[in-house]
């Protein structure tokens, strides 16, 4: 019978990191299902790169997925912190409950919701119910000047466009690698990874990238306004890229 | 004799005054300014009218140069092409408020003022949009001191005031002339000093306070002096005037804006 997780805790808790560390062993059929956000969930497309041998779930195939799974299977079910603990969706099914939660929150929906707590990191758990907005948007082919974008996630986590409690997003740059961006309030800086992907040096990258920010009080337009100006144009796209199909193995490293 | 030197302003008047203030606190006998009155900041007539009025020896920086002739700095010159789309914004929004006098003014402005041992300069002797960084190599760094034929050069343009010591400069040269035989000689430079006074308006230190030097004639005493001015002042007028709040986010968090090229030799070529 397939063995289903269900995982949800507060925004920064750690949720993904602690599913992620069961996908790294292939023995059996794994899935990861991240609703709430549509094809926009920067986990999913994070996990799906991360770790390939992974089956992710978009979240309109999620039932018929469910319906067909192999006996083997294991599948981690995301249940963000913005979504319903009594939805029916949950309770329809076997799902073990795990919640990721705070080494200080003593009490809250999550505990009673859950089989078993797992602590995460030390985050501040939404106060009286009052929960954050998310934003998110993908950025599918849109490629970062590399200053740009280390300038707007400075401002972005700072909280020059509103109170961030996380923010986590896909980018790609010019010299064709894409990078995973990790920031969690209160945690010490933020964690930025290489995604181990091909580089995408013709044109345009057609594949997943994106970002998700949680906070309150969040300027939607001026962060969207902020990502677009630190995009390249095709023209500035085109030179970067000749200029990194032009360097042999040796000298690229140099720029790295 | 006790010098203050200022610089980049950039039309923030409430750190301009806190400024002048504590400069007068400080009984300096001598102001000179490095430039870049103007841009970013929400009040580049009033900064003007008051170093106008004070009479202060004043150079041009490259914002004054921009905003007299048009917006030409190089695009190399930005640190990122955010920074420059946003310095793009600032020097449409300073060129319309602009009175004409006061651009004629900073049109007037000269490229370098001296005083006996002593240069004044907006970037560096070469342009005002060179930036000698506290890091440039020291050969470069003495050249710049060299050609100024200055013991002490004064600059700005970096928004991170410090104080470099040029010491024991020995410079070797070697001439092989075509049916010579080869000469070698070598000179030693005196102490030369580069001094960066930071920046009134626009800190680029990691807090808001104003920065500035002093320097004495008689001991050649240099004293960083960071001053305290209500910032938030100068936010909302930046939100009020219809700048990007961007700018007063900035400001309030000592980072500032302007243009930082990566390689300190840059020279712009407009």
């Amino acid at each position: 019978m397939p063995h289903l997780i269900a995982i949800s805790g507060p925004s920064g808790s750690g949720k993904t990191t602690w599913i992620s560390q069961f996908l790294k062993h292939q023995s059996t059929p794994q899935y990861y299902v991240c609703p709430g956000l549509g094809d926009l969930s920067v986990d999913l497309a994070h996990i799906g790169y991360r770790f390939p041998w992974v089956q992710v779930v978009p979240e309109a195939q999620l039932t018929a997925i469910l319906a067909d799974l192999p006996e083997q299977a294991t599948v981690y079910l995301e249940w963000g912190f913005h979504l319903d603990l009594g939805s029916p969706f949950l309770a329809e099914l076997p799902w073990e409950r795990v919640a990721v939660l705070p080494p200080d929150l003593a009490e809250s929906d999550w505990h009673g919701w859950s089989d078993r707590i797992v602590t995460g990191n030390p985050v501040a758990a939404p106060a009286n119910g009052y929960l954050p907005e998310i934003w998110c948007t993908p950025l599918n082919g849109q490629v970062f000047d590399p200053p740009s974008l280390e300038a707007l996630l400075l401002e972005v986590s700072g909280g020059a466009y509103g109170q961030v409690g996380r923010m986590k997003g896909i980018f790609e740059l010019p010299d064709g690698r894409a990078f995973h961006v990790d920031f969690v309030e209160g945690l010490p800086g933020m964690a930025y990874t290489e995604l181990a992907i091909p580089r995408w040096l013709e044109g345009r990258p057609d594949r997943f990238s994106g970002i998700e920010v949680v906070g309150y009080g969040l300027e939607r337009e001026a962060i969207a306004q902020t990502l677009l100006d630190s995009t390249l144009s095709d023209a500035a796209l085109a030179q970067y890229q000749q200029h990194y199909q032009s360097l042999d193995p040796a000298e690229e490293a140099l720029f790295v | 004799m006790k010098l203050a030197v200022i610089s980049c302003i950039h039309g923030n008047y409430e750190a301009l005054d806190a400024v002048l203030c504590d400069i007068d606190n400080q009984k300096a006998e001598q102001i000179y300014c490095l430039g870049d009155l103007v841009g970013y900041g929400p009040y580049p007539n009033a900064v003007v009218e008051m170093i106008r009025s004070l009479d202060i020896p004043t150079c041009q920086g490259c914002w004054d140069e921009d905003i007299v002739e048009g917006l030409n700095a190089c695009e190399c010159s930005y640190p990122s092409q955010l920074a420059e789309k946003r310095g793009h914004l600032a020097h449409e929004w300073t060129n319309r408020v602009i009175h004409p006098e006061v651009r004629e003014y900073l049109a007037s402005l000269p490229m370098t003022l001296r005083q006996d041992n002593l240069c004044f300069v907006h970037g560096s002797p070469n342009s005002q949009h060179e930036y000698l960084l506290p890091t440039m190599d020291g050969f470069a760094a003495l050249e710049r001191v060299l050609a100024a034929e200055a013991d002490v050069l004064f600059c700005g343009h970096t928004h991170v005031p410090y104080l470099r010591e040029l010491e024991n400069g020995t410079l070797s040269v070697r001439v092989q002339q075509p049916g010579q035989g080869e000469t070698q000689r070598q000179f030693t430079a005196p102490l030369k000093r580069i001094v960066n006074a930071g920046s009134v308006g626009e800190p680029r230190h990691g807090r808001p306070n104003a920065t500035y030097v002093l320097y004495d004639t008689d001991t050649t005493q240099v004293t960083l002096r960071e001053v305290p001015y209500d910032y938030k002042k100068t936010c909302a007028a930046i939100l009020e005037q219809g700048l990007p709040p961007i700018f007063a986010w900035r400001l309030e968090r000592g980072m500032e804006f302007a243009e930082r090229a990566e390689d300190a030799g840059h020279v712009c070529e407009r």
